[in-house]
């Protein structure tokens, strides 16, 4: 009799421990997923900017300030990689594109061009999909530790190779109105 | 931030369309119980308690629901596409929906959906689909035309959470099990009306039978009320529906202000049927193409909630 409890328990320990790794398994995959989207999404828009900064300086005629600060701002955030490194540097980035969107704004003859326009809504699209993306990303990655470090899956989880991870965080900065210098 | 809120709200309704489709199933399977229940009783003329044909038609009529529910999930959303004639289009046919709707799949982490659009001056938009990697979001012409950005990403997202919640599936089941109660309901009084001209005489013979005319009376009532009831119930899931996926939509642009104002222009728009509507499809589009919903419309029967409804929950999220 005590022998089939113990069996019985020993059952009921393998059966929990199978579903909590699958579970863990599910929720980093998804937030590894939800990580490769964003990547696809940065990379798009480090590919977009040196275009749109093309454009604005052939209509200027000259280069601008607020052009080689995006430039700069967008060779920065190409560099980085991972989360952690790569959050301060795309919210520069975007800060950066911000002051350019705000230059086009400011110059009629710009705001007509339609490669311009073309170039804009593909940016700003780009940018949403960076923060949507992260946003998923984000809410993967808390389901997940929440997952993990909630009883009694953190007796078990460290010891299966689950370990914590990284959020995607951008600095408040990139709310901020960007101050624009015109010429 | 009240993202726990909708997480909570969509476990809810998960519960309760769950729920739902049990209990339509079940009249279906109580439906088919009454049918062999009266036959039985009609063939021994005499009132059993516990009826075997009972049993099976119960088992008959629930089977087809979920064969017939089988067979729409697989079809149904082609069927639906081509009803309303929408026809697939490029990015390059319209850079900014395709844009918004790319976003919205990021954000709700599902499959990018084909989109489509109806050639139509009317507002208004829908989903579907069978599962998350194999749907389709519709625009008309007319919303593409008079929505700015904002207010896009606002419909779009609803409709992009009709699909990350599985609500196009549902609703398919929901529909097919309505359409089969309505289809044997009127099967029962066709034959009922035909068995009263033809066999007048012979239920004269059995005056005996006084209990199978009380069984008659009883598949009558049944016959006319299960359609009803099984219509108020689909209408109940459909509003359940529209409240859960303007939810999820705010949920993803983190935006209400976009989504109502959209819904102000659609719903000003509204209550002018166009070319690839019908009663079979009024309840996907986001605002009913049919009629205007108010709080006087908003009755049992209704596809959609009211619109002060919607907006009034919307800025309780957004608060």
């Amino acid at each position: 009799m005590t022998f089939w409890i113990v069996l019985g328990v020993i059952a009921l320990i393998v059966v929990w421990l199978i579903a909590l790794y699958n579970g863990l398994v599910g929720g980093r995959n998804q937030a590894q997923t939800a990580w490769s989207q964003i990547d696809v999404q940065l990379k798009r828009r480090h590919d977009l900017i040196p275009n749109l900064v093309q454009v604005v300086k052939d209509a200027m005629g000259y280069e601008q300030e607020t052009l080689t600060k995006v430039v700069q701002a967008r060779n920065a955030a190409a560099a980085a990689s991972g989360p952690a490194q790569s959050g301060p540097a795309e919210a520069a980035l975007s800060q950066a594109t911000r002051g350019l969107f705000a230059l086009v704004e400011s110059y009629p003859q710009l705001k007509a061009n339609d490669n311009v326009k073309q170039l804009q809504e593909e940016l700003t699209s780009t940018e949403n999909k960076i923060a949507f993306s992260r946003q998923f990303y984000n809410d993967s990655v808390n389901g997940y530790n929440t997952r993990r470090q909630s009883f009694p899956a953190v007796l078990a989880a460290a010891s299966l190779g689950f370990g914590p991870m990284e959020l995607f965080n951008m600095p408040e900065s990139e709310r901020e109105v960007p101050k624009v210098a015109l010429r | 931030m009240a993202t726990t809120d909708f997480v909570a709200a969509q476990a809810a309704n998960r519960r309760n369309t769950l729920l739902l489709l049990v209990i339509l199933t079940a009249l279906a399977a109580v439906f088919g119980y009454v049918i062999g229940w009266v036959l039985e009783g009609e063939l021994r003329d005499a009132v059993v308690f516990v009826s075997f044909a009972g049993l099976v038609g119960a088992a008959v009529l629930a089977a087809a629901s979920v064969i017939w529910s089988g067979i729409s999930l697989a079809f149904g959303d082609r069927m639906v596409l081509s009803m309303a004639d929408a026809k697939p289009i490029e990015k390059a046919d319209a850079p900014q929906l395709y844009n918004v709707v790319e976003e919205m799949s990021l954000a709700a982490g599902v499959p990018m959906p084909r989109v489509m659009v109806m050639e139509v001056d009317a507002l208004n938009a829908f989903a579907t689909g069978t599962s998350t990697s194999h749907s389709a979001i519709v625009v008309t012409r007319g919303l593409l035309q008079t929505l700015n950005r904002e207010e896009l990403q606002g419909v779009i997202g609803h409709e992009m959470g009709h699909i990350a919640n599985l609500d196009t599936r549902y609703m398919t089941v929901v529909g097919v099990t309505v359409g089969l109660i309505a289809l044997v309901s009127s099967m029962i009084l066709q034959t009922m009306r035909w068995g009263s001209y033809s066999g007048g005489s012979s239920s004269s013979d059995r005056k005996s039978s006084g209990g199978s005319a009380i069984l008659i009376i009883v598949l009558l009532v049944v016959a006319v009320l299960a359609p009803l009831a099984a219509k108020a119930v689909q209408m109940a899931v459909s509003r359940q529906r529209e409240y859960l996926a303007d939810a999820t939509s705010v949920r993803f642009t983190r935006n209400p202000d976009g989504l109502i104002s959209a819904l102000r222009k659609l719903e000003a728009a509204a209550g002018k049927p166009f070319p690839g509507v019908s009663d079979a499809t009024q309840h996907l589009f986001i605002v009913n193409p049919m009629r205007a919903m108010t709080a006087k419309t908003t009755a049992l029967m209704a596809t959609h909630p009211d619109l002060e409804s919607r907006i009034a929950r919307l800025r309780n999220l957004g608060a």
